[in-house]
């Protein structure tokens, strides 16, 4: 995917700020991020992680500070469609297989091309749960649900929050191998962690949200 | 920003509808709720009224209308509430794809799966009222107005309320304003129809409404569940 602006980073927050009840949540916070990087987002519980992630997404509005996705100011329509968001609520609908819940993505938000959702399923672990009721299956399990759902849908930017939680070692190798061919192939991608996270590729931006 | 990639409208209309379709089967025993209540509450008519033909013939078309709006209302508030728990709101809010509209194919889901069995039974409902059976096409087109009516007008207080807790109370007052003129209306065309009157203005007045609100209903959802997450 090209950018119309080469020289705009594909999303650049200056001065962002978020109070809640005024009480400052975080902020006042200045990155940028080009197509092609990994930046981790680094915060105890509580320290505005998931509010921040969602600010990002355009679900939220920042109160203070401005956000620009490739060199304009960024709207909720402006992104809709580059940006996957994977949240705490993964999205997922219980009753529905895990076929049917990506082929409902699939339709809603496109196809990224020579991929199949049986493919993407057998990638994260999940061969053979394919027609199993995502109800049935384990928090780790629906979160490899989830995470498939990145493998189907094209996007530039990937908002991931915690996408470690409930995963076991093998799932955790997972998204890192998942963020490492994302970044390899020019996408960008946001993650959030309170705990340390390796990386085999190269050191990420570090966006720190203590005080 | 256009991409070939992105899939059209009515495939993203047909994937919403599909979707919600086969949820709503999958929970089928949800389906028949409504269903039953309106059998029940019509059935113990004749029991608390008495069996006399006259009576129950003349009040026929409005206790099955009345019933069948109110077994509506029994599925109204978990229109959107599934998906606000588990975040399919947020993706579908993300996705490439104008929200009105897809809040609007929500709505045709949710009145395809609760009102059209609703409407389905109608006419035996009014049959075990001895409704007289030349007015059984003119209570099936009130409620075929009136039902689609109910849902979208319905859909947006749900979505207004959608930020608060136990919203049930607060719905419920917030519906019945609303729904006074669709009763009047679609129970006027039948009181025409009974009478040998011309019953076509009311059944416009219906169609006028739900022309206004196929329209307007989805924006409004959509602004209202954009705030109703903005939180």
């Amino acid at each position: 995917m090209t950018s119309t602006h080469p020289a705009a980073p594909l999303l650049e927050a200056r001065a962002l700020c978020f109070h809640r009840q005024d009480e400052p949540v975080f902020g006042p916070l200045d990155f940028r991020l080009d197509a092609g990087e990994l930046t981790l987002i680094e915060g105890d519980n509580g320290s505005g992680k998931t509010t921040l992630m969602r600010i990002l997404t355009g679900l939220l509005r920042p109160e203070e500070g401005e956000l620009f996705w490739r060199g304009e100011p960024l709207t909720w329509d402006r992104c809709s469609g580059e940006v996957v968001f994977l949240g705490h609520q993964l999205g997922l609908k219980a009753e529905l297989s895990p076929r049917e819940n990506l082929r409902f993505a699939i339709g809603l938000h496109g196809h990224r091309e020579q991929s199949g959702i049986d493919d993407a399923l057998a990638t994260v672990g999940l061969a053979g749960y394919e027609e199993e009721p995502v109800r049935k299956l384990s928090a780790g399990q629906k979160k490899r649900v989830a995470l498939a759902r990145l493998l189907l849908i094209p996007a530039a930017l990937w908002l991931l929050d915690e996408p470690y939680a409930n995963l076991d070692r093998t799932g955790i190798e997972l998204v890192n191998g998942l963020l490492e061919t994302h970044i390899a192939h020019g996408g960008a991608a946001l993650v959030t962690s309170h705990g340390a996270v390796q990386f085999h590729g190269g050191e990420p931006q570090r966006i720190r949200l203590h005080d | 920003m256009t991409d070939a990639r992105y899939p059209g409208l009515g495939q993203a209309c047909a994937a919403v509808l599909r979707r919600d379709l086969t949820l709503a089967w999958r929970q089928r025993g949800d389906m028949v709720l409504p269903v039953l209540y309106a059998l029940i509450v019509t059935s113990l008519f004749p029991f608390a009224l008495g069996p006399e033909d006259a009576l129950l013939r003349r009040i026929a078309g409005g206790v099955v209308l009345v019933t069948v709006l109110l077994a509506m209302l029994l599925a109204l508030d978990a229109m959107f509430r599934s998906d606000i728990e588990d975040g399919s709101l947020e993706q579908l809010m993300l996705a490439p794809q104008p929200l009105a509209l897809m809040l609007g194919m929500k709505i045709l889901a949710h009145w395809l799966a609760t009102a059209v069995p609703l409407i389905v039974v109608a006419p035996l409902l009014a049959g075990m009222l001895h409704l007289p059976s030349p007015v059984m096409p003119v209570l099936l087109l009130a409620l075929l107005l009136a039902t689609p009516l109910l849902s979208l007008l319905g859909g947006v207080l749900v979505a207004l309320t959608a930020g608060t807790r136990r919203s049930g109370m607060l719905l419920a007052l917030m519906l019945l304003p609303l729904c006074v003129p669709v009763v009047i209306f679609a129970a006027g065309a039948l009181a025409a129809a009974q009478g040998g009157l011309p019953w076509i203005a009311p059944i416009a007045w219906l169609g006028a409404a739900l022309a206004l609100a196929v329209v307007l209903a989805p924006l409004a959802c959509a602004a209202a569940l954009r705030i109703a997450l903005d939180s």
